[in-house]
C-alpha cells in the first residue's frame, strides 16, 4: 500500500476527526456512566462528567458476583471456539472454492440457508436434542453448538474465491497434493481473512449471551454477559455496575482487534503473488 | 495423488456418508423426542398414599428454578430455612436473570429438563404450561397436607384451573402511593391519606408541584408501564384486561394526559421513555411527589436511602387511590406462584418444598426479607413493617379490602398484555386520540381471543 | 480415457469432501438437523411439547391475514432495503479511506468498529438522547438549517424507523468494514499498478479494478447484510420496544413473538420461511451474478 499524498492525508484526517467522535459517544456514556450512581445513569440532559464519581463501582463488581470465575469460562469458551472455527472454516472454505465435485453448491446453499433462519425458530429443538445427549449445563454444549458455524465457511470461502487458480496449478504442477497447497499456499493467503474471521468469532462468542443463558444453568459455569446481566434484577437495575462491568470485558475484544488489524495493511495477501 | 491421501479420502467420504445420514435421522428424531415428555401428564402420580408429615426416608436433591439470587435474599433464605428443617431434602437452585426467566423457564420445561418445582415470574404465563399439562395438580396434597387455600386472602382461587390445582401463591405485590414528605412539607399541603381518590390525588398533584427546569419538583409519577394508568381502570375489580370495550380505562388516560400535557404535573411519557428515566432514579432523587408503585419499591428504596444514593430520606407510604365509588383498600396487584413440575419423579420432596415455602413459617422468613407473602395476614405483616426504615402509619396503609389482578390467569392474557402495551404507547405519545386507541384496543383484542 | 475421467472426477469428488466433513458433521448434527427440523414445524402446529399436528399450509394462511405480520413485514422490507444499501457504501466507503498509511490507523479503525461492540444500553441511550425531540442535537441542527418543525424520532410513529435505520447502519458499518478490509488485501497490487501505466485514473481503477475484484465479498456482505437485517433485534428493542405501537416491529419480533409468547412454533416457523424463501432469492441470483463475475469459479 502506498503512501497518500500530504492533501490526501489532510482530507482523511479531517473525515475521521469527525467520523470517531460519533462512533466513540457510547463508550464516552458507559464510562461516564460507570462512575455513577445508578440515580445518576439516566438523566435529563445527560450528565457527562460525573459529579462524584463512583471509583467503588470497579471493586463492587467483583465482590457482588464471581466475575473472576465468569471471566475466565469466556476466556475458555471464546479462545476454544474461535481456535476450531478457524481450522474448520477454513479446511471447508477450501473444499467449497476450490474442488470441483458434484453437489458441492447445493451443500453450500444448506449452510447458507442455515443462516438466514432465526434461531429463535429452532433453539428449542436444539435443546431437546442437546438434554437427550445429557450436555445442558456444560461447556461442551456451547462449543458444539458454535464451532461448527456456517458463517464462518461463508467467509472463508469468499475470500478464497478470488485467490488466482494458477496459483494452485503452478503448486499442483510442482507436486503438492490439495492438502499442501491448503495448508503452504492458501493459509498463508488467507491471512487477513482468518483475522477478520478470529476477531468475529471472539466478539460473537465473547458477546453471547442467550447461549450461555440457556444451556448454563450452574453459577461456577456462567459467562460475562450472563454476570453483567445479574445486575439487572427484577426490580431495580444497577446501571453503574452495569456499565462498570461493560467496559471491563471490552478491554480483551479491543486488545485483540488491535492486534489483528496489522493484518489488513501488511499486504500479507498479496505478497505470496510476486514469489 | 498419494496412495496415502486416496485411503483417507476412502474412510473420509465413509465418514460422510455416516454423517449424511445421521443427520435426516436426528431431524425426524425431533418429533419422537417430544413423546416421553408429552406422557408425562398421564404419570400423575397418586400423592394419596403418601402422608405429607412424612418426609422421604433417603436423601433427595430437588431442583428449583429461580432468579436473581445473587441479588435478592427472598429465595435464598426460604430454601436455607427448609434445609435446615428437612435435612435429608437438598434443594439445587437453578438461576436466572430476572428478565429472561420466563424464557428460561419454559424453554427448559419444553425441552424436558429435570427441574422439579418452579417459581412463575409472570403469573399469567402459567396458563400456556397448564394447557401443556406441565404442573401437577396439588389439590389432593393440599388436602393431605391439611392446608386451608382461604388464608391465601383468594390468590389461591386463580390457581384453580379446570377444578385442578396447579401451583400455590407464594408472595405477593400490590400497588400503593408512595409519597415524598419533603415535597408536601415545601408545599405546605398535608400527607395524603389511605383514603384519597384519583381526583383527589390529581388535585394534590397541582397543589405540590413546583420549581422549573432541572429542580422542577413533580406532584406525581406515572412510569412508562401500561399498568401504571390501566391498573386504575380494573383496581374496582369490575372489568379485566380480557374484554371487548375498554372504556374502562379511559377517565385513567384522560387524567394521565391532562397531568402531563396540560397540568405539567407529572413529566411527559415521551421524555421519560426517550431518556430511559425509572421511577425509583426520579423518586431517590426528591422530583417526585407521589408515586403509585408496587411493595416490593419499598424495600429497595430503604436500602437507598441506607446506602446514601436516596437522597429522599423522609417518605410515606399510602393507600393507592381509588376510584370514585370504590371503597378504598382496593388495589391492583399480582402473586408469584410455585409450582410442580408434572415431570418430576421427586414429587414429593418437592410438595415438601412447596408447602413449606407457601407456609406460615415460609411466609414469616421471607417477611423479614421485607417480601410480602401470599399468606398476608395481621402477623406477616406486622414483621414486614417492622423492618427497620418503615416509615410510621405503614401498617395501616398496607393494610388491604381486596387485591384484584393485574393480569388474570387465562388464555392469550399475555398477548393481550403485549397488545395494550402497544396501544398505551400511542395513546401517551399523543399519535392516537383516547376514543381512537381504546377502539383499536377493543377491535385487536376481538381478534386475538377469536 | 473415459473411465480414467471418471476415476479422477471420483478423486476429486473425495478430497473435496474430506476438506468439507471436520466441519460439516458438526454443522449436520447441531445445526442443520434442528433447522430442518423448523422447515418441517411451519406445516404443523406445535406449542413445543405436546405432538404436533399436520395443518398444511394453515399457518401460512394465518400469518397473512395477521395484521401484525403484515405491518412488520412492510417494516422489515423498507428497513432491509435501506440499512443495506446504506452499510454497504459506508462500509466500503471506510474501508477505502482506512486502507492507508497513516500515522494512528489502529486507533480510527478501533473507533469506527466500537459501535458493533457497544453496550446495547448506551447505544440505545446515546442515540434516543441525539435524537430527543426538544433539546436533542439531531433536532437542533435541523432547526439551524432552518426546518420549523423538526420530527419527533423515536417517539414519532412516523419517524421511528428512519431512527433505527441511522442507529443500525452507524454500529454496523465497522463490522462490514472489517471485512472489506480483509478483502482490499487479497487484490494483488500488480493490477492496480497495470492500470497506473495504462492512465487511468484513480475513479477508473475503483470503477475497473477495485470493485470487480470485491465482487466475491460483495456478494457476501450483502447476503450477510440481508440476512442479518432480518434479525435485528436487541438493538431495536432496546432503543423503541418494536413501538411506537408498530412503528418499528419487524418480522423477527413476530416470530420471537410467535416462539416465546404464543407458543406458537409452527407460525414462528411459517414467518421464517417467509423471511428465507426472500434470503433464497438474493441468494440464487447473486450466485449467478458471481459466476459471471468471477473469472476464478
Amino acid at each position: 500500500m502506498k503512501e497518500p499524498s500530504r492533501s490526501a492525508k489532510i482530507g482523511l484526517y479531517a473525515a475521521l476527526c469527525v467520523i470517531c467522535p460519533l462512533t466513540l459517544l457510547p463508550l464516552a456514556w458507559m464510562l461516564s456512566s460507570s462512575l455513577k450512581l445508578d440515580k445518576d445513569v439516566f438523566t435529563i440532559p445527560i450528565q457527562w462528567i460525573p459529579a462524584i464519581p463512583q471509583w467503588g463501582n470497579y471493586i463492587k463488581i467483583w465482590e457482588k458476583i464471581p466475575l473472576g470465575v465468569f471471566t475466565f469460562n469466556t476466556f475458555k469458551l471464546t479462545i476454544i471456539i474461535t481456535l476450531i472455527q478457524l481450522f474448520t472454516c477454513s479446511f471447508a472454505a477450501y473444499g467449497f472454492s476450490k474442488c470441483r465435485f458434484k453437489g458441492r453448491d447445493a451443500l453450500f446453499l444448506c449452510y447458507v440457508a442455515t443462516i438466514a433462519i432465526p434461531w429463535q425458530v429452532y433453539m428449542l429443538p436444539q435443546y431437546t436434542m442437546m438434554n437427550k445427549m445429557h450436555l445442558v449445563d456444560s461447556h461442551m454444549s456451547l462449543i458444539l453448538l458454535h464451532s461448527f458455524s456456517a458463517f464462518g465457511v461463508f467467509l472463508m470461502r469468499q475470500f478464497m474465491v478470488s485467490i488466482p487458480n494458477e496459483l494452485l496449478e503452478a503448486a499442483r504442477i510442482d507436486g503438492l497434493n490439495e492438502y499442501g497447497i491448503y495448508a503452504r499456499i492458501i493459509l498463508p493467503l488467507s491471512k487477513p481473512a482468518l483475522a477478520s474471521l478470529s476477531i468475529f468469532t471472539f466478539v460473537t462468542i465473547w458477546n453471547d449471551f442467550m447461549g450461555p443463558m440457556i444451556y448454563l444453568n450452574t453459577t461456577e459455569k456462567k459467562t460475562i454477559q450472563v454476570g453483567i446481566r445479574m445486575f439487572i434484577s427484577q426490580y431495580s437495575a444497577e446501571y453503574g455496575l452495569i456499565m462498570a462491568a461493560s467496559i471491563l470485558s471490552l478491554v480483551p475484544v479491543f486488545t485483540l482487534f488491535i492486534a489483528f488489524q496489522r493484518f489488513f495493511v501488511e499486504g500479507v495477501a498479496t505478497s505470496g503473488l510476486k514469489g | 495423488m498419494t496412495k496415502l491421501t486416496r485411503i483417507i479420502s476412502v474412510l473420509v467420504c465413509a465418514a460422510m456418508l455416516a454423517g449424511c445420514a445421521g443427520a435426516p435421522a436426528a431431524a425426524t428424531a425431533e418429533p419422537q423426542a417430544q413423546a416421553p415428555a408429552a406422557q408425562a401428564p398421564e404419570a400423575t402420580a397418586a400423592p394419596t398414599e403418601s402422608p405429607a408429615t412424612e418426609t422421604p426416608a433417603e436423601d433427595v436433591t430437588i431442583k428449583v428454578s429461580l432468579w436473581d439470587a445473587e441479588t435478592s435474599p427472598t429465595f435464598t433464605s426460604v430454601i436455607n430455612a427448609f434445609e435446615a428443617k428437612f435435612p435429608n431434602i437438598k434443594v439445587q437452585p437453578i438461576d436466572t436473570v430476572a428478565a429472561d426467566y420466563t424464557n428460561k423457564l419454559s424453554v427448559m420445561l419444553n425441552g424436558g429438563s429435570e427441574v422439579d418445582a418452579f417459581w412463575i415470574k409472570d403469573a399469567d404465563t402459567i396458563f400456556g404450561m397448564v394447557n401443556k399439562g406441565q404442573t401437577e395438580d396439588l389439590s389432593s396434597r393440599v388436602a393431605a397436607s391439611g392446608v386451608n387455600l382461604a388464608d391465601f386472602n383468594g390468590l389461591a382461587d386463580s390457581f384453580q384451573i379446570d377444578g385442578k390445582l396447579v401451583a400455590m401463591p407464594f408472595r405477593t405485590d400490590y400497588y400503593v402511593l408512595f409519597y415524598n414528605k419533603a415535597v408536601f412539607d415545601a408545599a405546605g399541603v398535608p400527607y395524603p391519606t389511605n383514603d384519597m381518590t384519583w381526583a383527589q390525588f390529581e388535585e394534590t398533584a397541582k397543589l405540590i408541584t413546583a420549581g422549573e427546569g432541572a429542580d422542577k419538583k413533580y406532584g406525581a409519577h406515572f412510569h412508562t408501564w401500561q399498568a401504571c394508568v390501566e391498573n386504575w381502570g380494573v383496581q374496582d375489580g369490575k372489568n379485566t384486561i380480557l374484554s371487548s370495550d375498554y372504556s374502562f380505562f379511559k377517565p385513567y388516560y384522560e387524567m394521565a394526559l391532562r397531568m402531563q400535557d396540560v397540568d405539567k404535573t407529572a413529566l411527559d411519557y415521551a421524555t421519560l421513555k426517550t431518556s430511559n428515566i425509572h421511577y425509583s432514579s426520579q423518586f431517590y432523587s426528591g422530583n417526585v411527589g407521589m408515586l403509585p408503585m408496587g411493595t416490593w419499591f419499598a424495600t429497595t428504596l430503604i436500602d437507598k436511602i441506607k446506602s446514601g444514593e436516596s437522597t429522599a430520606t423522609d417518605w410515606g407510604i399510602a393507600t393507592l387511590p381509588h376510584p370514585e365509588g370504590t371503597e378504598a383498600g382496593y388495589t391492583v396487584g399480582s402473586t408469584t406462584p410455585i409450582a410442580i413440575n408434572s415431570a418430576s419423579t421427586k414429587k414429593d420432596a418437592a410438595w415438601e418444598f412447596i408447602n413449606f415455602v407457601t407456609s406460615e413459617e415460609g411466609a414469616k422468613t421471607i417477611a423479614k426479607d421485607g417480601a410480602f407473602p401470599a399468606r398476608l395476614n395481621p402477623d406477616t405483616l406486622s414483621i414486614i413493617v417492622s423492618a427497620d426504615g418503615m416509615p410510621e402509619g405503614a401498617a395501616d396503609a398496607l393494610t388491604v379490602k381486596n387485591i384484584v389482578l393485574d393480569r388474570p390467569i387465562a388464555d392469550k392474557v399475555t398477548e393481550i398484555n403485549q397488545m395494550l402495551g402497544e396501544e398505551h404507547g400511542l395513546i401517551m405519545l399523543g399519535e392516537l386520540s383516547v376514543d381512537e386507541g381504546l377502539a383499536e384496543m377493543a377491535e385487536r383484542a376481538a381478534e386475538i381471543l377469536k | 480415457m473415459q473411465k480414467k475421467a471418471f476415476g479422477l472426477e471420483t478423486r476429486e469428488t473425495l478430497v473435496g469432501l474430506s476438506f468439507i466433513l471436520p466441519n460439516f458433521i458438526g454443522f449436520a448434527v447441531f445445526i442443520l438437523a434442528p433447522v430442518l427440523f423448523s422447515f418441517y414445524l411451519s406445516v404443523n402446529s406445535w406449542d413445543g411439547f405436546r405432538p404436533m399436528e399436520f395443518v398444511g399450509l394453515d399457518n401460512f394462511v394465518q400469518i397473512f391475514k395477521d395484521r401484525v405480520f403484515k405491518r412488520a413485514m412492510v417494516n422489515t422490507l423498507q428497513f432491509s432495503v435501506f440499512t443495506i444499501v446504506f452499510t454497504l457504501v459506508a462500509s466500503l466507503a471506510l474501508a477505502m479511506m482506512l486502507n492507508q498509511k497513516l500515522k494512528g490507523i489502529a486507533i480510527f479503525r478501533s473507533a469506527i468498529f466500537f459501535p458493533y461492540v457497544a453496550s446495547i444500553v448506551a447505544v440505545a441511550v446515546v442515540w434516543n438522547m441525539l435524537f430527543q425531540k426538544d433539546y436533542g442535537p439531531i433536532n437542533a441542527f435541523l432547526r439551524f438549517l432552518g426546518m420549523v418543525n423538526p420530527p419527533g424520532w423515536t417517539a414519532s410513529t412516523k419517524y421511528a424507523l428512519p431512527a433505527v435505520i441511522i442507529v443500525v447502519i452507524w454500529k454496523n458499518m465497522g463490522y462490514y468494514m472489517v471485512i472489506y478490509l480483509a478483502a482490499l488485501q487479497g487484490i494483488p497490487p500488480e493490477l492496480h499498478e497495470a492500470a497506473m501505466i495504462d492512465g487511468a485514473s484513480a475513479i477508473d481503477r475503483f470503477r475497473h479494478v477495485t470493485l470487480p475484484m470485491l465482487t466475491p465479498t460483495t456478494f457476501f456482505t450483502v447476503m450477510m447484510l440481508t440476512i442479518n437485517s432480518f434479525k435485528v433485534f436487541d438493538l431495536i428493542y432496546a432503543m423503541t420496544e418494536g413501538g411506537p405501537g408498530q412503528a418499528t416491529t419487524l418480522i423477527v419480533n413476530y416470530i420471537y413473538n410467535q416462539a416465546f409468547v404464543s407458543w406458537n412454533y409452527g407460525k414462528a416457523s411459517a414467518a421464517s420461511m417467509v423471511l428465507f424463501a426472500l434470503v433464497a432469492t438474493v441468494t440464487i441470483i447473486q450466485f449467478r451474478m458471481e459466476k459471471k463475475w468471477v473469472s476464478y469459479m
